[in-house]
């Protein structure tokens, strides 16, 4: 059937901590840490998605595919891998 | 005396920030697009003549930032410090305030003098966005103006303000980060002073905390001990906040975009959802979403063909009856035959091709301008990761079917060497209104509108297929997909009118003396009574193999200049646009799936050449060669238990 194409799901049942893929439609929540490299955390920079960031998910597609968010009051589309990097805590 | 009255300006803004509709709203007809030097990337500059001033206005390439490394955005700053413009008009769109307005510091940086003009100021204020522009200009000291590109509003605005600012003096401020950052800067600026370099020495400092590949190069070669303190500098930066030292200085743009945008900004607390946020939710959602783009998609070739279909058969009656007028008013001599073929080649492009073409562009660019193409991406993104790329190849894909020149082009929004490449490859298998012309002229005219549709699916499942064994073939991680999804506009029919055009005049100044240079090359050849010589050597691809009459393997070969060549010129050498006399069913589907996929044309293999290499350029011909005929051959012997 269809193959995740994440892995790892960050998800720390201890704490509240989530990653953005495992977060409901509708949610919103505060970027706490993002596992990726200096190129792809310089990039997400400069759309303003940084630690701290609060971000809406506003919806996904099936089949694990993008997630669509809200942040800066724009909306942004991210591979469901991509999310699965980014680590939220929720409200 | 006379330089006085000339200015000249740049655009510079994000993507879908309404950059072309200024650029187009400014120059009208007075634009020309070249290239950059060196460069495959358009350069489009034009005129603007207002109260006596020559304002020249260049349109830089859309981008998103000024520090990472794609060609466009070094291009970008490169013109804007080394070619000094008069003025930079940095638009703005103004329902992504934030983000823009981080693109708008690294702006800033470069120290050249810049006019504000927030865009779309009317679709902010529908979404509640309340924007104080003179607080703004206060804090940034620099001009803010609204504007609403779409309807032409206070652009005039923005034009007198550069007139009048251009006699005095311009001057900026340099907004602050934080406290620490501002020290390594002045620490490192300080040291740039004397250092002969284009650019500002504050600015280089800031590249220099974040490491920017081509500036480390150049200061390195200059005064190598500022780059020995600069390295100091960042491990300490990295020591303070546990990050590279690039994300301390793009986290520090941001949080002082989001601090500005706080200040300058009124949300209203509860509104409606306006229609556009609406349709949003419909058009990306998991179940609706997918409905909505199936219908949209093929509501697009439906009306294209039954348009192009109606209209190629009004202007068939109106040119029937001049090939008879020729022959009995000038005579069947040699050279009158060549004229006639001349002129059925014209006859028959304006007949064939345009009626497709037009509607094609004319939908695909209020696609664009509406800002749905984006959610196309959005909703196949899955799908494209199975082909070892991501969703914003869609837009290249889309825009393939149009032409595979641009389509080809516009792989550059892919973020590595790999996507871009097998973006490219899959981009030359998409089926563009070339060989639309060929599969709605022939086979939905004369086969049936199922096949012609049936004959799309099929180009998307070979794009498919060929998508996975490439992936498989080119070692390499997928990337994610990280796009900015546009907000729903209405869109502009002056935009989508100009885009037509000048996607149309170049099919006409193009297509058109190649159709009469063929057009007579081929008559004469048949004339001359060569035609069964040069025909016989294709013979066994074409008449054994593919079951096609001898013609076909000539017109094949002129077909590599241009598709649509392949129908235009049979109707050329037939003397009539009426094919079902001359191929039977089967032959029309079988020369369609040839011409889909046998090579990219001329057009095309030059800009894989350019981007790629000959070496990967040629071998994609060869394999596209091989493939067609063989892939074709195979469906003429599927074809016989059908036919």
């Amino acid at each position: 059937m269809f193959i995740y194409r994440h892995r790892h799901h960050h998800r720390d049942t201890e704490t509240d901590k989530t990653s953005l893929a495992d977060i409901d439609d509708g949610q919103s929540g505060t970027i706490v840490s993002i596992f990726g490299g200096r190129a792809l955390t310089k990039r997400l920079a400069d759309l303003g998605l940084k630690e701290g960031t609060q971000i809406k998910v506003i919806g996904k597609t099936l089949f694990s595919g993008p997630v669509q968010i809200e942040v800066c009051g724009s909306r942004l589309a991210l591979g469901r891998g991509l999310a699965s990097k980014i680590i939220m805590e929720l409200k | 005396m006379t330089d006085e009255k000339k200015i000249n300006i740049v655009l510079a803004g994000q993507g879908n920030s309404g950059k072309s509709s200024i650029f187009n709203y400014l120059t009208g007809l007075h634009q020309h697009i070249g290239n950059w030097a060196g460069k495959t990337i358009e350069k489009l500059e034009g005129t603007l003549y207002y109260k006596g001033y020559t304002i020249d206005v260049l349109d830089l390439p859309g981008i998103y930032s000024l520090t990472t490394y794609s060609v466009e955005e070094v291009i970008s700053r490169e013109y804007i410090v080394t070619q000094k413009p008069d003025f930079v008009i940095d638009i703005i769109d103004s329902c992504n305030l934030e983000r823009n307005m981080i693109f708008t510091l690294q702006l800033l940086e470069l120290e050249c003098p810049v006019i504000i003009a927030l865009n779309m100021i009317d679709l902010a204020k529908k979404k509640g966005i309340e924007i104080n522009c003179q607080k703004l200009q206060d804090i940034i000291n620099v001009p803010v103006l609204p504007a609403i590109a779409s309807r032409g509003t206070g652009l005039t605005e923005v034009i007198d303000k550069v007139i009048e600012l251009k006699q005095g003096e311009k001057g900026f401020t340099h907004l602050s980060y934080g406290k620490e950052i501002e020290k390594c800067i002045s620490e490192l600026s300080d040291l740039l002073h004397d250092v002969n370099l284009p650019y500002p020495p504050r600015w280089i400092a800031i590249k220099l905390l974040e490491k920017d590949r081509d500036i480390v190069k150049l200061v390195r070669e200059k005064k190598p001990e500022i780059i020995e303190k600069a390295r100091q500098l960042n491990e300490n930066l990295e020591d303070i906040h546990g990050h590279d030292s690039s994300i301390v200085i793009a986290d520090e743009r941001s949080h002082l975009a989001a601090q500005i945008t706080r200040d300058i900004v009124k949300m209203a607390p509860h509104r409606k959802l306006s229609l556009n946020e609406r349709l949003d939710i419909i058009t990306t959602h998991k179940f609706t979403g997918y409905l909505v783009m199936i219908l949209i998609l093929g509501g697009m070739f439906m009306t294209v063909f039954s348009f192009g279909n109606r209209l190629s058969s009004l202007l068939d009656t109106l040119f029937r009856n001049w090939h008879g007028w020729w022959n009995d008013n000038i005579g069947i001599t040699f050279l009158a035959s060549l004229g006639w073929s001349a002129i059925e080649g014209v006859l028959a492009l304006i007949q064939i091709a345009l009626p497709y073409i037009l509607p094609f562009y004319i939908i695909l660019y209020l696609l664009e301008d509406w800002g749905y193409v984006a959610r196309i991406s959005f909703l196949t993104d899955n799908l494209m990761h199975k082909m070892g790329i991501h969703g914003k190849a869609c837009i290249s894909f889309i825009i393939g079917f149009g032409c595979n020149v641009p389509g080809c082009l516009s792989c550059r929004i892919m973020e590595t060497k790999r996507e871009r490449f097998i973006t490219a490859v899959l981009v030359t298998l998409i089926p563009c209104s070339a060989v639309s012309v060929i599969i709605f002229g022939l086979v939905g005219k004369y086969v049936g509108l199922l096949w012609a549709l049936g004959l799309y699916v099929f180009a998307m499942i070979v794009v498919f297929i060929a998508g996975k064994i490439s992936s498989k073939l080119l070692l390499g991680e997928p990337m994610e997909l990280i796009m900015p999804m546009p907000d729903y506009k209405t869109p502009n029919l002056r935009t989508i009118a100009y885009q037509t055009w000048d996607s149309s005049k170049e099919f006409v100044y193009i297509a058109a003396p190649l159709v009469i240079i063929s057009g007579i090359i081929i008559q004469a050849i048949n004339l001359a009574g060569w035609m069964p010589a040069i025909s016989s050597f294709l013979n066994p691809v074409t008449v054994t193999w593919l079951g096609l009459p001898s013609i076909t393997g000539i017109l094949l070969i002129f077909g590599i200049l241009r598709k649509e060549l392949i129908l235009v010129m049979l109707a050329a050498y037939l003397g009539t646009a009426d094919f079902a006399n001359a191929l039977t069913p089967q032959q029309m589907i079988t020369l369609a799936v040839v011409s889909m996929f046998y090579v990219p044309c001329v057009a095309t293999i030059s800009v894989l050449w350019k981007e790629y290499g000959w070496g990967k350029a040629l071998t994609i011909c060869i394999l596209e060669i091989l493939f067609a005929i063989l892939l074709a051959g195979v469906v003429k012997r599927l074809l016989d238990f059908v036919f």
